[in-house]
């Protein structure tokens, strides 16, 4: 299955319509040309990497490298510290491309930006100046330390504790189903201070974070790093570690998810753009009851469907995504695309293995998308929570 | 040391269609710089880190040229000429050598021009050729291998069984083969910066003189190949499948 010639499309048309209604002629061009480097770079670089990922055989910093030596991360921080100053949908989009190259790589490079992302929007000039460029360029990983063993969804109820002791403070508590554990150099720990909460920057260094055992059993996203993050008394430098204000490390959170909720959707359109073009072809060359499969009425509204459920999940969060760049709210409207592009993903991903079959059910190089779109409608906010979160906000708007 | 480089923005053959007839769509269809072109940027833009002073990139075509002009740019051009010739105006191989070399006299002390050896949407090979001659410079064709020293080009080119070594005074023109270099990919940063150079245009009326040349050669007609698989089942046991293919085979006269 040529899965060069699906990016090329996707790249070629529908990235360029979006941006030409997005953009005013000038900037949509000069992004599509990015866009269109990039997806050249994907096809060669990390596309034949990344069915060896997922099967366990690869290595994950290989094809995450040529992502960050290419400037992705780069794409929409501000200039000064590396940044590109592009809009927010720019890098959206160059995110979709690289879910479609390969998911896993994708869904590490973004949860490390969003820790870039904390640090440009809360940090203070000095914890942006020490960590910024080496986060954009690469030199340094990040991960993202909310969720616990007993509160993913109910994030609010986490019982890490940091306890101010002179200048310092004292982390205790446990992380779960953290991405880039073990790897990263700086994780963004959020831990309750009593007063509420506050976001701390630890360094991978620290004897006191400890990092548990690989989670080895994932259903998918195999090619990226797992695990479980344990503070043991764990001393940080104040002045150095936590992130904007001591009682609003939830707020934070919720913030920086609203920006990353968009990402991980355009991850989720990547997924299932790649998975669709792969049907797509197999459905054009296999024959059966003396017609192609592409011929068959219940194939084409597969293909419909298929072709309506990306458009809108793309557009959708690319309507949130230029909310945000024109500054207005847009929490409701990233949880929308979230949701949409994620639970879109399941289908497209799971119709594309119906469509090929024993071939689809047997080859991992068509399942791991269904499996990889799976960890997404539960990650960074689970649509039950997305749907409670997307309801109270109508509710409010009604009253 | 002042290097041109010529590019040709080129039919993405990956999504080229044919009509029925098996005629190409060129309407729409995508377009980009010249697969091979990416080695001569590379080899142009590897000789000016080494010697300093500029890359030149230089293309003839219409609106669409720019593109290319742009990926050039990104992967380390300095400055850009596009001679303007809309579709309609679009001159032959001869024409575009002599509006070409126009073009590079005009830009002055020129020390080195490189260019590809064919454009990978009609491959016909001829254009550095001519421009050598129209601009009275030496011309070391197919080079997989190209240094300069001291205001000599000494160029690598594989023959059949062998090696020949190239080597001529400067100023000259060198096309080079796929094997001369791994080209560069540009960073994002890089293609944004490409988007933001200034463009030379020049009007192709500009260039044109009274010794235009015309070979009186047209095109007649253009036609894709096209692969047709014959998916053919080869049914029974591995055995019994293996001597019907091995049968098929040579009644195809693979074997």
């Amino acid at each position: 299955m040529e899965v060069r010639s699906v990016l090329l499309k996707l790249l070629g048309a529908e990235h360029e319509q979006v941006l030409l209604s997005l953009y005013e002629a000038e900037g949509a061009e000069t992004y599509g040309s990015l866009l269109r480097s990039l997806s050249t770079v994907l096809e060669d670089n990390v596309i034949p990497l990344s069915l060896a990922l997922d099967q366990g055989k690869g290595d994950i910093k290989e094809t995450r490298k040529v992502l960050f030596e290419q400037g992705v991360c780069k794409l929409s921080h501000p200039g000064g510290y590396g940044g590109m100053g592009l809009p927010f949908g720019v890098y959206a989009l160059a995110m979709e491309l690289a879910g479609a190259a390969d998911a896993s790589t994708a869904m590490s490079l973004g949860i490390h930006n969003t820790v870039a992302d904390a640090i440009a929007q809360f940090g203070s000039g000095e914890q942006k100046r020490l960590l910024l460029p080496s986060l954009l360029s690469g030199e340094k990983l990040a991960a993202f330390a909310l969720t616990e063993p007993s509160s993913g969804s109910d994030a609010r109820s986490m019982r890490t504790k940091a306890t101010k002791e002179g200048k310092n403070y004292v982390i205790q508590g446990s992380k779960m189903f953290i991405t880039n554990a073990g790897e990263a150099d700086v994780y963004l720990v959020f831990a309750s201070t009593g007063s509420g909460h506050g976001a701390f920057l630890v360094e991978g260094s620290n004897p006191g974070l400890k990092v548990g055992k690989e989670l080895g059993e994932k259903l998918g996203m195999r090619g990226s790093h797992t695990a479980e993050v344990r503070l043991e008394k764990c001393k940080v430098v104040a002045e150095d570690s936590l992130l904007g204000n001591e009682g609003l490390g939830f707020e934070h959170a919720k913030l920086l998810l609203d920006s990353s909720r968009i990402v991980m959707g355009m991850i989720c359109v990547g997924i299932a753009r790649t998975a669709y073009g792969k049907a797509l072809a197999y459905a054009k060359e296999r024959e059966l009851f003396g017609k192609k499969l592409s011929d068959l009425q219940l194939t084409r509204e597969k293909f419909a469907n298929s072709a309506i459920d990306i458009s809108a999940a793309r557009l959708l969060c690319m309507h949130a995504s230029r909310l945000k760049e024109l500054g207005l709210p847009f929490t409701s409207e990233a949880a929308q695309g979230k949701l949409f592009a994620t639970e879109m993903a399941v289908r497209t991903c799971d119709a594309a293995v119906q469509l090929l079959g024993g071939y689809g059910y047997t080859s991992d190089d068509v399942h791991r998308h269904l499996r990889d779109a799976r960890l997404l409608t539960i990650g960074e906010g689970a649509s039950e929570v997305l749907r409670m979160l997307i309801a109270s906000q109508e509710l409010e708007q009604e009253t | 040391m002042n290097i041109v480089v010529l590019v040709k923005s080129a039919v993405n053959e990956a999504e080229l269609r044919a009509d029925p007839a098996g005629h190409p769509v060129l309407n729409g269809a995508a377009m980009k710089m010249s697969n091979f072109d990416m080695n001569g940027v590379e080899e142009a833009v590897r000789q000016k880190e080494k010697n300093g002073g500029t890359v030149i990139v230089m293309t003839l075509g219409g609106a669409e040229a720019k593109k290319a002009i742009r990926e050039a740019m990104a992967m380390g051009g300095t400055r850009a000429v596009h001679i303007v010739a809309e579709p309609s105006d679009a001159p032959d191989s001869l024409g575009t050598a002599y509006l070409l070399a126009k073009a590079i006299k005009r830009i002055g002390e020129v020390d080195l021009v490189v260019c590809s050896e064919g454009a990978s949407d009609t491959y016909q090979g001829q254009v550095g050729a001519m421009v050598a001659e129209f601009l009275d410079m030496p011309f070391l064709a197919y080079a997989r291998k190209v240094e300069t020293v001291e205001g000599k080009v000494r160029c690598e080119q594989g023959a059949e069984k062998g090696v020949r070594v190239l080597e001529a005074k400067l100023p000259a023109v060198v096309s080079v083969v796929s094997e001369a270099n791994v080209p560069r990919y540009p960073t994002l940063l890089q293609v944004m910066v490409a988007g933001r150079k200034a463009i030379e245009d020049l009007p192709l009326s500009s260039l044109k003189g009274a010794d235009y040349p015309e070979t009186g050669m047209e095109v007649l007609d253009v036609t894709l190949q096209s692969a047709n698989r014959k998916k053919v089942l080869f049914e029974g046991s591995p055995e019994e499948a293996a001597s019907k293919l091995v049968e098929a085979l040579k009644q195809e006269g693979v074997l």
